[in-house]
């Protein structure tokens, strides 16, 4: 029992369970399993997004191009499958993945290696990747009946009854949580977060660390186009406009910390949880889905609140257990 | 900071003769030949439309809309935050206006009230980044969303179309050969250089910009001051709304204005304002604010669409942040050599 109450996430945990006491009792018609798993399922993009955004944001940085990213790499995936049918749809998911991979590059090598300010840097790429996503498409749109089939399975396809886009989100919490709790790698990220200089001083690469986390961000946002599309059998230039502050958010809610060090992939886990059972619960109230951003943007503010509060409380315990306050 | 320290007693900055030299190379200065380069490409791309006086003045009135912001942003970035909630303070504040408007309130009260609910809008940023300490950038995201949360509770979609005349005029008349805005763009500008420049609550700035400890420790109140300059962020987006909606034919829609905070922000670090804080002049972004005007309406002349020049503002911020810091780096570099010999 104490094992479990000394479980960091504690606080979120109860939190999601409240919502979603709240939301059973309010919108029963939430709890049956096919409306979870397409709640799940429209929320599922999102997973990727917010997982690569904590990496960086571990490092201190932040990702705005994520959203733009996306639509790139979803723009090139959709239309050059368009015209290539008979294309196995695996060399789109790969293609995606390198889409990514260049564009989160551009951004690590901007941040690690020109040492601009991440959120000035990512700010212009924002700008440019979306620039590009339109001249590629062309203003064009794509539509269900324009999108292969085995392309759309790997969004789509049940696989024991869950969608194929929750079983891949699956894998990558899997793996970032090995990454993040267990790769060399991935703990160098943390000490960079940390404390720059001391990280430094145990020989870390600054550089190559942040370069890294920008590099696995744009990889999973560029994943994550490919996915959008295949999941909605939709593309045109615009999707995902404004997905890298949901992406943020969702962080927020898991417990990371902005300022960087702090964060866990099971507390994005539980942030994407509570952010997905607030959005469908809203849908769902009556009237009330023009509340959705300013409801939102209050949940964000509040669960900062309690953050900050509750790491300045633990604290000041630390240092009165100490004797350094009186 | 080579900065002037007026009125002190000890004037301890030392104080270089002026040269020429220096002069020419500042970055302020680096923005005018960029501003030059791309009139004469204009004069020489299209001399029919260049040389007549109608075209700049609406190449003017089309980069100014958001001119007001420009200054508030450059306060919030010299104190090293960021906000990027004025984009909504501003679609809020328009809103508050228009509806007054609506309701049949005389025009003054109504203008007077959407400022002020820009500067409630500010007030509720400012208590949240300076006594509770939260990260600027983590609030005006949220914020951003709760602000245009509320217009889109409260117009859904629907649209307002009553605003006063004088919107229209400062969107699209002159006086003389000047547009309004232009006017009043110089003004606002004016009044914020002798506040940054030329006053104490300006320099407190550069100090908790540069180091909010040693501000705390030499008595600065930094909290009230973060505060102060985020409430002034909030007027400056309710003046904003004034530009704006003129600009836009004298019609406020919710979704409207997305994407201004970004734009406000890239005019202020090409005008050379530090993101990191603590480093920036006015003029700098009040050149800047024209390279935009001027380089996007070229753009569009040149018959490239607006996603298309979206690239363009990316790549220009882009550089506009390299530049500074490749120089830094390449004088480091050549410091280095000449101690290692």
């Amino acid at each position: 029992m104490k094992k479990i109450m000394g479980y960091r996430n504690i606080g979120l945990v109860f939190g999601l369970i409240g919502l979603m006491v709240l939301a059973a009792i309010i919108t029963p018609s939430l709890f049956s399993f096919a409306a979870l798993v397409s709640m799940l399922r429209n929320n599922a993009v999102y997973v990727f997004l917010a997982i690569g955004m904590m990496i960086v944001l571990v490092t201190g940085g932040i990702d705005l191009s994520v959203g733009s990213t996306l639509a790139l790499s979803g723009v090139v995936c959709t239309s050059l499958m368009s015209t290539h049918m008979d294309v196995p749809a695996i060399v789109w998911v790969l293609l995606s993945l390198v889409i990514g991979i260049i564009c989160g590059a551009f951004n690590g090598f901007v941040v690690g290696y020109l040492k601009v300010v991440p959120m000035i840097a990512t700010l212009g790429t924002m700008y440019i990747y979306r620039g590009f996503a339109f001249l590629l498409s062309g203003g064009q749109w794509w539509f269900p009946h324009q999108i292969s089939q085995p392309y759309q399975d790997w969004a789509a396809k049940s696989i024991v009854s869950v969608p194929a886009i929750l079983w891949i989100a699956a894998i990558v919490f899997i793996a970032a949580a090995w990454f993040m709790g267990y790769r060399t790698s991935g703990r160098r990220i943390y000490a960079i977060g940390t404390n720059v200089e001391s990280a430094q001083v145990a020989g870390i690469k600054e550089a190559r660390v942040r370069f890294l986390a920008f590099v696995i961000c744009g990889a999973l946002a560029g994943l994550s186009g490919m996915l959008y599309t295949a999941n909605y059998a939709l593309c045109t230039y615009s999707i995902g406009d404004g997905y890298e502050l949901q992406a943020i958010a969702i962080c927020i809610l898991g417990g990371v910390s902005i300022t960087g060090g702090r964060g866990t992939v099971d507390g994005v886990l539980i942030g994407w949880l509570m952010m997905s059972f607030i959005t469908q619960f809203i849908s769902l109230l009556p009237g009330l889905s023009v509340w959705q951003h300013a409801l939102q943007g209050v949940i964000i503010i509040v669960a900062v609140f309690i953050n900050i509060a509750m790491t300045r409380s633990s604290e000041k315990r630390f240092l009165k257990e100490r004797g350094a306050l009186l | 900071m080579a900065g002037e320290n007026k009125g002190t007693v000890r004037d301890l900055t030392v104080k270089d003769s002026f040269q020429l030299s220096k002069f020419l190379v500042k970055w302020e200065m680096m923005l005018v030949y960029i501003l030059i380069l791309i009139n004469v490409i204009l004069a020489v791309a299209r001399p029919g439309l260049y040389f007549n006086i109608a075209t700049i003045q609406s190449i003017i009135q089309s980069g100014l809309d958001l001119s007001p912001m420009v200054m508030g942003m450059v306060f919030i970035l010299l104190l090293g935050d960021i906000d990027v909630s004025i984009a909504s303070e501003m679609v809020l504040s328009g809103m508050v206006t228009g509806i007054l408007c609506d309701k049949g309130m005389p025009v003054i009260v109504a203008v007077l009230a959407g400022i002020l609910t820009g500067a409630v809008c500010g007030a509720f940023n400012g208590v949240l980044v300076g006594y509770v300490k939260m990260p600027a950038v983590i609030v005006t995201i949220s914020t951003s969303m709760l602000f245009r949360g509320i217009v889109e509770i409260v117009l859904d979609v629907n649209s307002l179309k009553n605003f006063p005349a004088f919107y229209n005029a400062i969107g699209w008349k002159n006086i003389g050969i000047l547009p309004i805005c232009l006017i009043l763009y110089a003004v606002i500008t004016v009044i914020f250089y002798f506040i940054l420049h030329r006053s104490t609550f300006g320099r407190q700035l550069y100090i908790v910009g540069n180091n909010p400890t040693t501000a705390t420790y030499s008595g600065i109140r930094v909290e009230r001051l973060k505060l102060i300059v985020f409430i002034i962020m909030g007027v400056m987006a309710g003046i904003g709304s004034i530009f704006f909606v003129g600009r836009m034919g004298g019609g406020l829609s919710s979704s409207m204005g997305t994407g201004y905070e970004m734009d406000v922000i890239a005019i202020c670090v090409l005008g050379g304002v530090s993101t990191n804080g603590g480093k920036g002049k006015v003029y700098g972004p009040f050149i800047a604010t024209f390279i935009m005007a001027f380089l996007l309406y070229t753009l569009g002349l040149v018959g490239v669409d607006a996603n298309t020049r979206k690239i363009v503002t990316g790549i220009v911020l882009l550089i506009a942040v390299l530049i500074p810091n490749l120089n830094k780096q390449f004088l480091a570099d050549i410091r280095g050599k000449f101690a290692s010999k």
